[in-house]
């Protein structure tokens, strides 16, 4: 009981006779928590975004002649060797105008003009729902398209790609802020408590004299790094939690926002963040006591 | 525990063969040889330089020493590290010559340090801070900033502060060097306690007024080397 008394008025003299810097590192860890999460939380629901667009995605690979049901299974199996797949559908002429008329609605009168088989027959590829699949998606066209009999392979090239190259994007963007996170976190923590040592010198000096151990000396900074993490994270998260209700409240209307349900973190990852830069944050404290607090 | 052969009683402190050198060639003790049992109250004196803080600062291990081997009780303290050490100067009280003290602390929480690493409960801490200050005159400057004390005031700050965790060995380096022959007496008196109280008592000092009637033994140092030995036949 005592042992922690002692160490938690040592962490209050700490702070108060370097508050500023104190306060500065803070700001640190919270901007860089904020920064972190804030690129984090737009990768993790543009994966979900993904996910639901997986759903919805399908290849349809033209054919030139309607395949007898030998060429189908053949081609059956050439696809399936390239990828898994969720389903393989084949489109006979006769279907796929059935389709377009039903399509068209009202307007089918526009086909009256046409021959009953004037589009090609096609194989609809619907690949597994994740996003390494859509990744794939432009490997796996390029595969069809080789296939022989093909006219060409058609789905959203456009928007896939771009989809693709912007989480590629956000995921860089992603680790640099996490990389920013750690660097800034630790070095911010080891600063300040490198400056709290040294402004304390003659005291820790005294300290050893007196017969003070290890754990005595230590436990306070180890503390106050812990500190600096737990208030830090915490602020970073809120501020974010803030910005995200903000952002909802004000663009609520028909914009992006609605595009795709875009959600804050789970609890368990918002814990995970702060519980991870606390670590950060007590890596940080530790590593300067090891450098400046020998005994 | 070593037990001395002659006479049956403990040895506190043994010095074996120890020399001190201060780079570059400042020989500051020199082949010094000592025992001091447990429980004695021993002066060491000599002119300025002689080597009597050194001598202080070998036996808190503050300083090792250049050869030569240090017992406290029967545990070569060089040897010692990490909390081994700590856990034996908790139960060594110094009085430094230059004091020591936390210059924008109060003079009750310099006090408290010495028990404030043994864990001491705060009330326990706080009684006792109060008893020593009052033994020592200083009962008006409990809430003082030491820095702004007198030297003489500040002496006794960093006596009381050595003696606050009861510890087993007391070394008090010039403990009257600012003080009247009163306030003297009172810091004697406060020695003398912690002596009968079983504490080895070691004084290093040039105040002939404090040693020249003593029944303790009394070594002088010339140059780092002990010269004459008084005292002690009892
Ligand atoms: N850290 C040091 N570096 C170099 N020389 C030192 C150091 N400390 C002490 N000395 C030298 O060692 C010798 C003994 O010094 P010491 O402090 O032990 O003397 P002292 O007997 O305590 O003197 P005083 O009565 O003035 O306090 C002196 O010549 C001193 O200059
Ligand atoms: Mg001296």
């Amino acid at each position: 009981m005592s042992f922690w008394f002692t160490v938690f008025r040592q962490v209050g003299r700490n702070i108060r006779q370097t508050w500023a810097s104190q306060l500065m590192t803070l700001l640190t860890v919270s901007l860089s928590v904020l920064i972190f999460a804030f690129f984090y939380l737009i990768y993790a629901n543009m994966l979900t975004f993904g996910e639901k667009l997986g759903d919805d995605l399908s290849l349809i690979v033209y054919l030139e002649e309607e395949p007898g049901p030998e060429l189908q299974q053949q081609l059956t199996k050439k696809i399936t060797t390239f990828d898994e797949v969720e389903k393989i559908r084949f489109i006979s002429r006769a279907e796929a105008y059935q389709r377009f008329a039903r399509q068209l609605g009202q307007n089918q009168d526009v086909l009256n003009d046409m021959p009953k088989d004037f589009l090609p027959p096609s194989i609809e590829v619907v690949p597994l729902k994740n996003l390494r699949s859509l990744n794939q998606v432009k490997l796996f066209s390029a595969y069809l398209s080789r296939l022989p009999g093909t006219l060409k392979v058609q789905f959203g090239q456009d928007w896939v790609e771009r989809f693709y190259y912007f989480t590629k994007l956000l995921s860089i963007i992603v680790l640099l802020s996490g990389t920013l996170l750690i660097l800034t976190t630790i070095f911010m923590v080891a600063y300040t408590i490198r400056l709290t040592i040294l402004g304390r010198q003659a005291e820790l000096e005294l300290l050893k004299l007196v017969g003070a151990t290890n754990n005595y000396i230590r436990t306070p900074f180890l503390l106050e790094g812990l500190l600096q993490g737990i208030i830090g994270s915490s602020v970073g998260i809120i501020s974010l939690y803030a910005l995200y209700e903000w952002i909802k409240l004000r663009f609520s209307g028909p914009v992006f926002l609605n595009l795709f349900e875009f959600s804050f973190f789970s609890p368990v990852v918002s814990i995970t963040i702060i519980c991870v830069s606390i670590l950060l944050c007590t890596v940080g404290s530790y590593s300067t006591m090891q450098k400046f607090l020998r005994i | 525990m070593k037990i001395n052969s002659n006479n049956g009683i403990e040895t506190m402190i043994e010095l074996i063969k120890v020399s001190k050198e201060y780079p570059p060639d400042v020989v500051a003790l020199k082949d010094l040889s000592l025992s001091i049992a447990s429980g004695e109250m021993f002066f060491v004196i000599g002119m300025s330089g002689a080597g009597k803080t050194t001598l202080l600062k070998l036996l808190c291990s503050m300083e090792i020493p250049s050869s030569g081997l240090i017992e406290i009780s029967g545990k070569p303290i060089n040897q010692l590290k990490g909390s081994h050490l700590a856990k034996l100067r908790q139960k060594i009280g110094v009085a430094y010559q230059d004091f020591k003290l936390l210059n924008d602390r109060t003079t009750a929480e310099n006090v408290a340090i010495s028990m404030e690493v043994s864990y001491k409960k705060p009330q326990i801490i706080r009684k006792r801070v109060r008893d020593l200050l009052d033994q020592l005159g200083l009962s008006d400057k409990h809430n003082t900033i030491t820095g702004e004390l007198s030297r003489g005031e500040q002496q006794r700050v960093t006596l009381a502060r050595a003696i606050a965790n009861s510890p087993t060995m007391i070394l008090v380096d010039e403990p009257t060097g600012n003080l009247d022959a009163i306030t003297t007496e009172r810091v004697m008196n406060l020695l003398n306690k912690c002596n009968k109280g079983g504490a080895t008592v070691v004084i290093a000092t040039h105040d002939d007024s404090i040693y020249r009637h003593t029944s303790h033994r009394v070594m002088e140092l010339r140059k780092g080397r002990p010269h004459m030995m008084t005292g002690g036949i009892e």
